[in-house]
């Protein structure tokens, strides 16, 4: 892990093998004067007090990933019916069969690795290889809320309509953001997630 | 809720009801949004006697709002007390992007999630503001009122910058951005500022796996158009930080017109 300076409020935390694990650390910690501690795909940034900057940098330093709580009863289970429009297409990407395809995507346990690209949105790493695909040519100008998708080797679910780039899959009546909630987001970083399919 | 004490007659250029922003969930993907001249923003509450966290209404210009029953407000440097049925206009500046009206007690319509703002790029926050919309203000902070105007800083043109976690990316590091003028682009919002492209020696350029940015962090695009986050910025990007605006200078930066030329020195 390399600690990069990120002006004078920010460090950035790089080479990180699990970020989400690191952050949760981090946080567990409760370190004085830090504002937000973000993970990505392989970084965690955390953005403190500028008085506090030089000490909380020195500290990081003593700090490693919260323990792995896969088992824990933190798990969140999205009950899906997989109805979504693209699975023909995947199905015809990957070689696979619609039921197969299916099948694959609910057996895996996923992780949130971090969140992103908008409010609720949890990238969901453990997604079989055999589904692991690039994102659609074309992004859609509107996809619903609480739309399964599949791209770039991870699963979401869409937790309020916006574009998409990802492959629709499925759905889900699931209640993912909710800004009354604490936290608002069902999934945050580090939290362990299963699909249930319901329905057809 | 209180009664509302402020009407909004004409909306005018990209005006919200902005505070000092949503702190602490970046992880979930929450902008922090917030003014984007948080010094502007103090300085007209405390021009009425509010703390910094009120809420004030920020715009680019054009904004007409009149008053439901007598209220002290400031704007652009100025305190004012408006009788029942008076109105204030917030003409657009050509110096600057940004106004903010700020009104003794506070706007005090409902947070969400801890803040008022009306965040810009995910949508959080309380309901736009629109022509008509009513706006409750909250109790009178029985602070002193000791002066009614303050000169309004100009923005300096130089803006001090820090080494960025991904300077290695350039040859020449931070001093890439150094020793020129650059001129703000069109392309100037709360989410950030763009400026003209440049041309850049790349030491390293790959793809990058999207990572945690904050306020002021300079990327460079592929095409070499340096870009500066402002409050509404995105909580991750795909675009290599080179460089940090020193937060004291980030209020200069965000109230620059396009056509401004912005020079750089180190922090």
């Amino acid at each position: 892990m390399l600690r990069r300076a990120f002006g004078p409020t920010a460090w950035l935390l790089d080479e990180v093998d699990e970020p989400a694990a690191l952050a949760l650390g981090i946080a567990a910690a409760s370190i004085v004067g830090v504002e937000e501690v973000v993970p990505a795909e392989s970084t965690v940034l955390v953005h403190c007090r500028r008085t506090e900057w030089a000490s909380i940098g020195e500290r990081l330093d003593t700090i490693g990933p919260a323990p792995r709580s896969v088992d824990s009863p933190d798990v969140l289970e999205i009950d899906v019916v997989y109805d979504g429009d693209d699975l023909d297409a995947v199905a015809v990407a990957t070689g696979l069969g619609v039921d197969e395809i299916i099948e694959r995507h609910e057996t895996c346990l996923y992780q949130v690795a971090f969140c992103g690209f908008s409010p609720g949105f949890g990238y969901l790493r453990g997604l079989d290889p055999l589904l692991h695909l690039p994102r659609r040519s074309s992004p859609r100008t509107i996809v619903p809320a609480g739309a399964v998708a599949i791209a770039a080797g991870y699963s979401a679910v869409y937790p309020t309509a916006s574009p998409g780039g990802w492959h629709l899959i499925g759905t889900t009546v699931t209640e993912l953001w909710d800004t009354e909630a604490d936290p608002p987001a069902a999934l945050w970083p580090g939290r362990p997630v299963r699909f249930r399919r319901i329905g057809p | 809720m209180t009664h509302p004490a402020l009407r909004v007659v004409e909306l005018g250029r990209s005006t919200t009801l902005q505070d000092l922003g949503r702190v602490g969930r970046a992880d979930l993907g929450v902008p922090r949004a917030g003014a984007v001249d948080r010094e502007a923003h103090d300085l007209m509450n405390r021009l009425v006697g509010n703390d910094a966290d009120a809420a004030s209404i920020e715009t680019n210009g054009g904004l007409i709002v009149e008053a439901l029953r007598p209220v002290i407000v400031a704007a652009d440097g100025f305190r004012h007390t408006l009788g029942a049925g008076q109105r204030l206009t917030i003409e657009g500046r050509r110096e600057r992007m940004w106004s903010y009206l700020a009104v003794r007690g506070g706007i005090d319509v409902d947070p969400v999630m801890g803040s008022r703002s009306q965040d810009t790029l995910a949508g959080i926050g309380p309901p736009r503001l629109t022509v008509g919309t009513e706006l409750p203000v909250g109790p009178d902070p029985a602070s002193a009122l000791p002066v009614d105007h303050v000169p309004l800083r100009r923005p300096p043109e130089v803006i001090r910058l820090w080494t960025g976690p991904r300077a290695e990316w350039l040859v020449d590091g931070l001093d890439s951005l150094l020793g020129r003028s650059w001129t703000v682009s069109g392309a100037v919002s709360r989410v950030g500022v763009r400026l003209e492209v440049g041309e850049f020696a790349w030491a390293m350029q790959r793809r990058l796996a999207s990572e945690g940015l904050v306020e002021g962090a300079v990327q460079i695009t592929p095409s070499g158009e340096p870009i500066i986050m402002l409050a509404n910025h995105p909580t991750t990007g795909g675009y290599p930080v080179v460089a940090v605006v020193e937060p004291a200078d980030l209020g200069a930066v965000a109230q620059s017109p396009p056509g401004t030329n912005l020079r750089f020195i180190a922090a």
